[in-house]
């Protein structure tokens, strides 16, 4: 885990040091305002600290962070920590959901397949999946807005209804989850059709192995052969890619969250990108690197827990 | 016989003459806690109580303090919860009393004296005073504050200075007369010292964090006629209506009509798009391509959009005319105002008019929009194009295509430079390809390089080096608040900022005019120093302008006292209201 740390603090000196070696600041746009003077330019780029040298402005930034400080947006004035929790909820509700219906949609379909492979059900299955793999979340977000806007059955993005805080709780959960169907569906979509091919990859490699065929020989129902034997053995890749999704937890659904407008951190980054607010982009770093790791962590644990042959010393 | 039929009549009309005046000239409304409350004129209906407006905007509000408040997404909240001692007519830029109920100016136009309205409480019940007008003034000019309004009320370098002169009374104070002193004032928003004097005693740093987004919405006090009920980050905020403005109708009603005001956050303008068309939105300031398409659309949706005036931007193409920034032959060329001349005549406004607009814009000749109805000099000198006019003007300035069709310069340079603009920005690429195609026909080698913005703008206030760009700026009514643009000495002075003294004759001219317009107390006398300023720039063509876009605005038709002002703002928030309140 120790090693981990002189990673992170590698990405933070690229990511500060590109940043601030592209051309332009946050104040860019202030330049080109006809009313502001050049004086008042030079004194918020004191204020901000941006005048100094840059192996200044990174190593007060890295004590900050030690302290749990991660400073103040330019364009909010706001701490950069309470933008993102604002935000933070919301992403994780929207990805955990769709990271859920994917597993519980895609393992089966995964096993469907591999057991029977080349079946007209399985061929179908396949062409789904090369098309959902193939959609970029984007143009699918787009196409189901526009069903929406045509058909009126779903709210057109968004997360709440302009009267949210009238409703009771049940109202609310129910709002919420009108909202959601959309966004999960994008992002379920293509994390069921990776998630599909993978289990039936995997499971049609296990099948052929010599104690599946013991298990067979032996007796035992095709049932019992597939689900405690084969599956098990199966799951092991999958693993890893469950912990490489929970570490994308946080950045996994940017994209989409710009384009039907979902109150997550993708767009708070994406905008503090294009304006270089500088320390809300390098605090979602630190945050996203930090939930790389864990979620690479968690997988280990349950790699072992499922695979008792793998042993962490 | 005639004479016995015509007096009774004339005594009828007399009498409902003077019934009429009397009805006219009857007190003016009051209201039990405000005694001369503001009473709106424009609105052309009286309005219904109730009902919630909707509208959307692409970005978040950055902050709830106004001081602080830069950008349109931050003002638009901003500006319906604070206000100033005067404001702005919405329909024809002129000043109006505001918190303050009236004024007097000193006859050498030094001293102005503004009179606080009587009876106006902050929304938490504490009345206003003026302590609170001394604060925000102390705020503007307290080092470290961030803000634009210090800009404003900084008069060629001198802060201005003020002095309370009674509990009701404050005079301000500078050194020249000032004309634009209303307007300028105007741009001060009064804040409550009761809630943000703690913070400004900690220093600019700390008064810069205050009232931001986090702020809890209760805390968050002004006079205006909207009071923050909640933000929802990404999604929206929503205002409800102050009970105890100081604003009425015609009839003494106190205003605003609407119950509630919700500005929803959206990704981007499809998505502003399809909320309105959904009906889910009120407002949508349609793009210039999308008009026609909304005219059709009209009955089904169930709105209206308006044919609108301009607005105040302008794209204009600027050639770099500073030393620093370019060498010779290219700054012997951009520096000579017949080769400017020449090209302003090869620009196709009407194809960019057509093209980039759908037609939806009017040509452009001068630095002020047609739109500014109280500062366009419509008898502008006009460049229509007109290559052959071009080639002669080019011709006679030395200029010679050759053989090889290329222009070349009296030395025998080829005549070539590049233009950039902002990458993404799809109007000015577009507008960058028309006068490239435009420019080459009179055998000039163009190369349109769009850039990124960052770069751009580094470029431009910093580098200098560049050779030609388009680009457009915001405007405001007063042109002497764009004197960074116009004055030699000006940071934005776009072909050579920052001079240290005027590089020809005619800059020497617009920074004199600018002055005298600067101290101009008499509107009509200050238009004329506008009129001639503009007229400078458009003979001297420093930046070539292209066009002023229309706005369309498309407004639902259960909306009340629609009614359009400048830059095609559809109606006053104090008036607006919702015919059917089929909604709470």
């Amino acid at each position: 885990m120790l090693q981990l740390i002189p990673m992170l603090l590698g990405i933070t000196v690229m990511s500060f040091v590109i940043i601030q070696l592209s051309p332009g600041d946050f104040l860019a746009e202030i330049r080109l305002n006809p009313i502001v003077s050049q004086e008042t330019v030079d004194r918020m780029r004191t204020n901000f600290g941006l005048d100094q040298p840059l192996h200044v402005q990174y190593l007060r930034w890295l004590t900050n962070i030690v302290r749990g400080d991660f400073g103040y947006s330019f364009a909010y004035q706001v701490p950069v920590l309470w933008l993102v929790r604002s935000r933070l909820f919301n992403t994780l509700l929207l990805n955990i959901i769709a990271l859920i219906v994917a597993w519980a949609i895609g393992i089966p379909i995964g096993i469907h397949a591999a057991t029977h492979q080349y079946s007209w059900s399985d061929n179908l299955l396949s062409l789904f999946s090369y098309v959902g793999i193939s959609t970029p979340t984007f143009f699918s977000g787009l196409l189901l807005l526009f069903v929406a806007f045509k058909t009126g059955w779903l709210p057109i993005g968004g997360m709440t209804s302009l009267d949210y805080d009238l409703f009771p709780w049940y109202g609310k959960a129910f709002d919420v989850a009108r909202h959601l169907v959309i966004p999960v569906m994008v992002l379920g979509v293509l994390a069921v059709a990776g998630l599909t091919r993978q289990m039936r990859a995997n499971l049609l490699e296990v099948l052929r192995q010599d104690y599946v065929k013991t298990a067979r020989a032996k007796g035992l129902a095709e049932r019992v052969v597939v689900n405690k034997h084969a599956v098990r053995n199966a799951i092991n890749p999958l693993i890893t890619i469950f912990g490489f999704e929970l570490g994308g937890l946080l950045s996994g659904s940017a994209i989409l969250e710009v384009v039907i407008g979902w109150p997550g951190l993708g767009q708070l980054i994406l905008d503090a990108v294009v304006r270089k607010d500088l320390y809300v982009v390098m605090g979602s770093l630190v945050i996203g690197g930090v939930t790389l790791v864990l979620g690479n962590l968690i997988a280990d644990i349950l790699l072992a827990y499922s695979d008792p042959r793998i042993r962490y010393d | 016989m005639r004479e016995r039929i015509i007096m009774p009549l004339l005594v009828i009309v007399a009498a409902t003459l003077a019934a009429a005046m009397a009805a006219s000239q009857s007190a003016p409304p009051t209201l039990p806690d405000i005694p001369n409350p503001k009473v709106v004129v424009e609105a052309p209906e009286i309005g219904k109580f109730g009902g919630t407006y909707i509208v959307s905007s692409i970005s978040d509000p950055r902050t709830f303090n106004p001081i602080v408040a830069q950008e349109t997404s931050s003002t638009g909240v901003t500006g319906a919860i604070f206000e100033g001692l005067v404001e702005q007519n919405y329909l024809t830029g002129e000043i109006e009393p505001g918190l303050a109920e009236s004024w007097t100016t000193s006859p050498d136009g030094r001293t102005w004296t503004f009179t606080l309205r009587q009876g106006v409480r902050w929304t938490d019940g504490t009345p206003l005073t003026m302590d609170d007008v001394l604060f925000s003034l102390e705020a503007v000019f307290t080092d470290g504050v961030q803000t634009s309004t210090v800009d404003l009320l900084t008069i060629e370098d001198k802060p201005i200075r003020w002095r309370k002169v009674d509990d009701r009374r404050i005079a301000f104070m500078t050194d020249k007369p000032v004309g634009t002193f209303l307007r300028l004032i105007g741009s001060l928003d009064i804040i409550p010292k009761h809630k943000l004097g703690d913070a400004l005693a900690k220093g600019g740093a700390e008064f810069n964090k205050t009232y931001g987004i986090d702020t809890p919405p209760r805390e968050i006090v002004g006079t205006g006629l909207f009071i923050l009920q909640s933000y929802v980050p990404g999604q929206r905020v929503t205002l409800l209506r102050n009970p105890n403005y100081w604003k009425v109708d015609r009839q003494g009603n106190r205003l605003p009509y609407l119950t509630r005001y919700v500005i929803l956050i959206v990704p981007n303008l499809e998505a502003a798009r399809l909320k309105f068309l959904a009906k889910e939105t009120d407002l949508y300031s349609a793009r210039a391509r999308e008009f026609a398409e909304f005219k059709q659309g009209e009955q089904a949706g169930n709105y209206t959009i308006h044919d609108g005036p301009e607005t105040f931007s302008s794209e204009f193409l600027v050639f770099n005319q500073n030393p620093t920034g370019v060498a010779p032959p290219k700054l012997t060329w951009f520096q000579d105002v017949r080769f400017r001349r020449a090209l302003n005549y090869a620009i196709d406004r009407k194809t960019i008019a057509e093209q980039v607009y759908a037609g939806r814009a009017s040509p452009a000749w001068g630095p002020e929009s047609t739109g500014n109805t109280l500062y366009y000099n419509p008898k502008l000198p006009q460049y229509p194009y007109d290559t052959g006019r071009a080639q002669q003007l080019l011709a006679e300035a030395g200029y010679q295509k050759g053989s090889e069709g290329l222009l070349r310069d009296a030395q025998g340079n080829i005549v070539e430079f590049i233009i950039s603009t902002n990458a993404g920005n799809t109007d000015r690429e577009a507008i960058g390809n028309i006068v490239r195609q435009d420019f080459t026909k009179l055998g000039i080698r163009v190369t349109f390089a769009p850039e990124a913005f960052n770069t751009l703008v580094g470029k431009l206030t910093g580098t200098f080096k560049w050779e030609a760009v388009i680009i457009g700026l915001t405007g405001g009514i007063e042109p002497v608040t764009g004197r960074n643009v116009w004055l030699s000495s000006g940071s934005l002075h776009m072909w050579w900022p920052k001079q240290e003294k005027p590089a020809t004759e005619w800059e020497v001219e617009i920074d004199r005019l600018f002055e005298r317009a600067t101290a101009e107390i008499n509107q009509n006398r200050r238009r004329q120093l506008y009129f001639q300023y503009q007229e400078v720039v458009a003979t001297q063509v420093p930046m070539m302008f292209f066009t002023n876009p229309k706005t369309q605005p498309a407004v639902r038709n259960t909306l009340g006292n629609i009614k359009l002002g400048l830059q095609g703002v559809p109606g006053e928030l104090e008036t607006l209201y919702q015919k059917t309140t089929s909604r709470p």
